[in-house]
């Protein structure tokens, strides 16, 4: 065997030997149905999710929005997902408190004692929420702190509320290839992100969900609280479909040790 | 590091940075002062809502001390290739982090160096939580 051909031999070895690892890998990172190929997606020649095709569409021809989502940009601080060159139209009150939660670099923000998020910052942050349509309820459940919502599309109106809640109480309708979900009833607890935009029991929120094609979802989120705002602000959002994934368990109470010793004062 | 799939480390390391936390960054650690750890695993917690390690640091006069590594949270690090076994007790490693304001042996963590020179991310949510994850001091 001349030198050439055992170089060849070796090189091909050397393939075959990695390309086994890559496959071993695979079986590796394909664990707990994270690269479980989901059924039911479009895929182009090489298997890859079609993220262009066309949005899919319910038996009564709505769109479906049902799948895992995840924002492509994360945001802690609304004031990124606001339109360039808009402001948050804050009132004196509503100024008051986002000034003192910054001066105090968020250290009392209810998210670090696993208290649930508020609603806008929830939509965009870098983990994924699943949506499941069905005709009388549209459920969003959220991998972060294992969370879930249910916007009820039976036709109810907005109840009356006699128990302020930390999600509020969301219906929601269709208009055209839009769905629109309507939610109040907020206890005015949680902040609307950990930058500390305020918001009181005043808080209505609308959001406007559209599904582009397959794999891209637009929203936007509405904050209409006049305690807290002078007039409703947007913030905007887009989703990707997150094929071939899984929601993962998040119980943020399992070891939390952080919110004993934040501080809001720089040394 | 033989734990750490070449391939899965590598996919950790040209991922899209992910950054996502339960509390404010700054309310806990000070991103300008970064700090390099270099020791051993001592213990793992791969437990919400932060995966922490625990490593042994030999300081200058070569007392070891045990330092607390707050990392992200464990789904996000799973999502960029993390294994709940991806480290272990004994395992070599440089940690780049941010001290914790109140002084104590804690950091949020930049990045992992593994022995074979390659750099992991580790989840932050502080500055230097978005792009390629670096193990130099003062770059982000």
């Amino acid at each position: 065997m001349t030198d050439k051909s055992k170089g060849k031999r070796q090189k091909a070895k050397e393939t075959l030997l990695t390309l086994a690892f890559c496959l071993l890998t695979y079986t590796i990172t394909s664990a707990q149905w994270h690269g479980y190929k989901t059924p039911g997606i479009p895929r182009l020649p090489d298997g890859s999710p079609n993220l262009s095709a066309p949005a899919p569409k319910t038996m009564d021809g709505k769109p479906d929005l049902s799948g895992i989502w995840q924002a492509s940009r994360a945001v802690f601080d609304l004031a990124q997902a606001v339109k360039k060159g808009e402001t948050v139209p804050f009132s004196a009150e509503g100024k008051k408190i986002f000034s003192e939660r910054r001066a105090t670099q968020s250290k009392d923000d209810p998210s670090a004692r696993c208290l649930p998020t508020g609603l806008p910052v929830r939509a965009l942050l870098r983990t994924p929420f699943k949506i499941i349509q069905t005709p009388p309820v549209m459920a969003i459940l959220y991998e972060s702190r294992t969370t879930f919502r249910q916007i009820l599309t039976d036709g109810r109106p907005l109840p009356e509320v006699d128990w302020p809640a930390w999600n509020g109480f969301s219906v929601g309708r269709w208009q055209g290839d839009t769905f629109v979900a309507e939610t109040a009833g907020f206890n005015g607890k949680p902040w609307l992100d950990q930058a500390g935009y305020p918001a009181s029991d005043a808080l209505k929120i609308t959001e406007r969900f559209r599904r582009r094609d397959f794999g891209h979802m637009d929203m936007e989120m509405v904050i209409d609280d006049r305690k807290m705002y002078t007039k409703p602000w947007s913030i905007f959002g887009e989703f990707i479909l997150q094929a071939d994934t899984e929601l993962i368990e998040f119980i943020c109470e399992e070891n939390e040790r952080d919110a004993a010793i934040l501080q809001g004062q720089q040394r | 590091m033989k734990r750490f799939s070449v391939v899965g480390a590598l996919c950790i390391a040209l991922a899209p940075a992910a950054v996502s936390a339960h509390h404010s960054f700054a309310a806990q650690y000070d991103a300008t002062k970064q700090v390099t750890l270099q020791g051993t695993i001592t213990k793992v917690e791969w437990m919400n809502p932060h995966a922490y390690f625990y490593i042994d640091v030999a300081d200058e006069s070569g007392k070891v001390v045990n330092w607390a590594v707050e990392g992200g949270a464990p789904n996000v690090l799973y999502r960029e290739g993390w294994k709940p076994t991806s480290l272990k007790a004994g395992d070599r490693v440089t940690i780049l982090g941010s001290r914790a304001r109140d002084g104590s042996n804690l950091v949020n963590a930049l990045s992992f160096k593994l022995p074979d020179g390659r750099c992991v991310f580790a989840g932050t949510s502080g500055p230097g939580g978005t792009g390629t994850p670096n193990c130099t001091v003062g770059r982000r």
